[in-house]
């Protein structure tokens, strides 16, 4: 099939992801129009060949990772469609292959115009002209695409404020293994309590028997978004590549605030820091991020400023320093943000902290310096793991993406330190603090510490499930977290769920192993 | 150690937009920031004053609102900023700037060193540190990458020449211009924002300095800028993707092509 190359050496990148996960595949393509990926789509459906969808494999979960067959490669479908204002909002039509660095980068500059653009969207962009704008869910790889943080309803520091990927998505186009399309927009489709009916472009319907599970009432990118008299298109947001592919996303763009700020409060003690960070995160408006690093971390980052030529660059931190909170402050002036920090400065005092012991960033050098730091904390676990892998290839990182409700962060916080010293591991703490959503890494030093530590992690999954938590907050479930995801909903969930599957792609050639284990046996057989 | 750190503000260095009327750079106060060369001279100068003891003075030539970003520098360790300005200034290239910072230094008074930037990211010219010295009668050195030695009475720092670096030891007072890389800046902490708040930046214009108004500004500036122009966006490369031996014959013909 001509769009289908077989796989081959050349193609090695494209057996795995940010999770450093392998897999083997029999074909690849990279289509460039949505025509293209049905044709692609119905062929492989037609001759029961099992795809994986790919934006640029930027995930933590392995969901881009394929396991055999075909993989569907979308990064070169990256062009700006349309524009559109409705109430003064605007909205921007892309392809998923776009990447999030290069749509802020766009809007940024002023530089949207598009060869797809009609006359209709240039009459728009020129109502935009003299604001700026951008695209609000703000994962720590800004190299993703935007098809993949669909797919995963991405999040990242600033979705305190702003939410996860899904509440900037308004509309979507959907290709099905039928090789038909779904056009969804939001506030249009949706369910009555648990039956959802859905007609494609082609007039096929399907009627879809969603599963009875109640999510939990917290951050949360695990498994189907499911609820009563749900909107359509929420099924597809976080649906882990399993349903369709998705070849165009209306994207809901934000004013950017005319004052960002960014101050990194350092602590000697983790229980100032969590009652600091717990006092304030509820009190502030305009507070986007809420982040936090533990002592390994900034441990990390103090070898990697010395060793690495790339961290040279990061600020130093001193040694009295133990951990940190980090808060971005979002608003419509200088001065409110000034306000905003003589009030922070003095909530850290009243918590026994020392505002002489903080880095301000007020403008947008200072600001990509402190974003700058924060991306060093997991590329810096990552060297280590790479480096220990030259001695032990089988053991990765294992990062938790886990989150609970507010009150039980300081459950979940007293969980995870006292196992970890139970289970003599080394590790690494740091993420949305503000959301209760740690990503805890265990660094393990060698193949019994691998095992320790999937064990370890295991058992969370199942204390944070019975805190009313999540076991994937933002990285979506993908290959490597599908096991947790059971302990999550129970296994009636999980069947549940691949009956639904099944109705939109009975063959189960999409996205195997994202979500629950293949069901290609079941649709076989 | 009593040290005078010379600063100016630039665009941000992530947008730099030109007026496509007047030809000249937007200078949005909003989006102003340190030349950050000068960010790293003023670091230097605050781990020299946390070594010897001292005072800093930040000091810098520019419109009004330049006040703000001086604030800035004493939260960032300063003691102290003086910012020059005045119409009469306006307009300056580097030997009128030179001039009214000389006479700005002379206001502050007794130095033992100067620490300036090796250039600004907008202008390029790396000559405000050289002419200063020349003004004041004070020995310089350029291009320094790291301070070896400090007291009161002399220096001895590295600075970087084609191919290797050179050891150069001066005596003080004296003028140095500094790499970026010499040091990290810090960054300010709410409490030295709230200390520079309430340590105001003193202002003086061309009258309080006595300057001569025939040496400062347009007046007093022997540059003239005949034309400002941005350079034509650089075209996007071509990726040849064919095998080896193809690839080499497209390469040949995209030779010939230019040779033509």
């Amino acid at each position: 099939m001509e769009p289908m190359q077989p796989f081959s050496a050349q193609f090695s990148a494209y057996l795995k992801d940010e999770s450093r996960t392998i897999g083997f595949a029999d074909s690849i393509s990279f289509p460039k129009s949505e025509a293209e990926v049905l044709t692609i789509l119905t062929y492989c459906n037609q001759n029961n060949i099992p795809v994986t969808i790919q934006g640029a494999r930027t995930g933590l979960a392995a969901a881009a990772v394929p396991f055999g067959g075909h993989v569907m490669n979308l990064s070169q479908m990256k062009q700006m469609l349309s524009l559109r204002e409705e109430n003064g909002q605007f909205f921007l039509t892309v392809e998923p292959g776009l990447t999030l660095l290069e749509c802020n980068q766009k809007l940024a500059s002023h530089q949207l115009q598009s060869p797809a653009f009609s006359a209709a969207s240039l009459a728009v962009l020129e109502q935009m002209e003299g604001k700026t704008f951008f695209f609000a869910p703000d994962p720590t790889e800004t190299t993703c695409t935007i098809g993949g943080m669909a797919a995963c309803n991405a999040s990242g520091a600033r979705s305190f404020l702003y939410g996860p990927t899904r509440n900037h998505i308004t509309a979507l186009r959907v290709v099905l293994p039928s090789g038909e399309a779904l056009a969804l927009r939001r506030g249009t489709c949706f369910a009555r309590h648990r039956q959802l009916h859905l007609t494609t472009e082609q007039g096929t319907s399907y009627a879809l028997a969603l599963p009875q599970y109640r999510m939990p009432n917290t951050k949360n990118a695990s498994g189907y978004y499911i609820k009563e008299n749900l909107d359509a298109i929420d099924l597809f947001l976080g649906s882990d590549g399993t349903l369709g592919v998705i070849t165009a996303l209306e994207l809901k763009l934000t004013l950017l605030p005319a004052s960002i700020w960014g101050i990194s409060f350092f602590f000697s003690a983790e229980e100032t820091a969590l009652r600091f960070a717990d006092t304030v995160r509820h009190q502030m408006p305009g507070l986007a991020s809420v982040e936090y690093f533990d002592d390994a971390a900034l441990t990390l980052l103090r070898k990697q400023k010395e060793t690495g030529l790339a961290f040279a660059a990061l600020p130093t931190i001193a040694e009295a320093d133990r951990c940190c909170v980090y808060l971005e402050l979002h608003s419509d002036t200088d001065e409110e943000n000034m306000e905003k920090m003589v009030r922070l400065g003095r909530v850290m005092e009243q918590c026994g902290g020392d505002q002489s012991r903080t880095w301000v960033a007020r403008n947008e050098t200072d600001l990509s310096l402190l974003h700058f730091f924060r991306h060093a904390v997991p590329e810096s676990a990552n060297l280590i793991i790479d480096e220990r892998k030259k001695e032990y290839p089988e053991i990765t990182k294992l990062g938790a993406d886990m989150s609970v409700p507010d009150d039980r962060l300081f459950d979940v916080m007293r969980l995870y330190r006292t196992t970890l010293a139970e289970a003599h591991l080394e590790s690494a703490t740091w993420g949305h603090l503000g959301n209760n959503h740690l990503h805890v890494n265990i660094l393990p030093r060698d193949l019994s510490d691998f095992h320790k530590g999937k064990a370890l992690y295991a058992r969370w999954a199942e204390e944070i499930s019975a805190m009313g938590g999540a076991v994937s907050a933002e990285h979506g479930v993908g290959k490597i977290k599908a096991p947790f995801l059971a302990l999550m909903y129970g296994k009636e969930a999980i069947e549940e769920m691949r009956q639904l599957k099944l109705t939109l792609d009975p063959h189960s050639i999409l996205g195997n192993g994202n979500l629950f284990p293949s069901v290609r046996k079941e649709a076989e057989a | 150690m009593n040290l005078i750190v010379c600063m100016k503000q630039v665009p941000s260095s992530n947008e730099v937009r030109m007026d496509p009327k007047t030809k000249t750079i937007i200078r949005d106060a909003k989006s102003a920031v340190w030349n950050p060369f000068d960010r790293s001279a003023l670091e230097v100068a605050v781990l020299l004053k946390e070594q010897l003891g001292g005072h800093i003075t930040a000091l810098s030539m520019g419109i009004p609102d330049t006040s703000r970003l001086l604030e800035e520098a004493i939260s960032c360790g300063a003691d102290e900023a003086l910012l020059l300005s005045d119409r009469a200034f306006a307009g300056a290239d580097t030997l009128a700037t030179s001039y009214a910072l000389s006479l700005g230094v002379k206001e502050i008074g007794p130095y033992h060193l100067i620490l300036c930037g090796k250039m600004a990211v907008d202008g390029d010219t790396a000559q405000i540190g050289p002419e200063l010295a020349e003004t004041l009668g004070i020995p310089h050195i350029t291009d320094v990458t790291q301070i070896v030695f400090a007291s009161e009475k002399e220096l001895i720092v590295s600075r970087k020449i084609d191919g290797a670096s050179q050891l150069v030891q001066v005596t003080l007072p004296a003028l140095l211009t500094v790499v970026k890389e010499i040091a990290q800046p810090r960054l300010p902490s709410i409490a030295s924002i709230l200390h520079a708040k309430e340590t105001p930046c003193t202002v003086r214009n061309a009258q309080n300095l006595q300057a001569d108004t025939t040496r400062t500004g347009l007046l007093g500036s022997p540059t003239q800028v005949v034309k400002t122009f941005t350079p034509p966006p650089k075209q996007s490369g071509v990726t040849l993707s064919a095998k080896p031996d193809q690839a080499a014959k497209e390469i040949a013909a995209l030779f010939e092509e230019v040779k033509r």
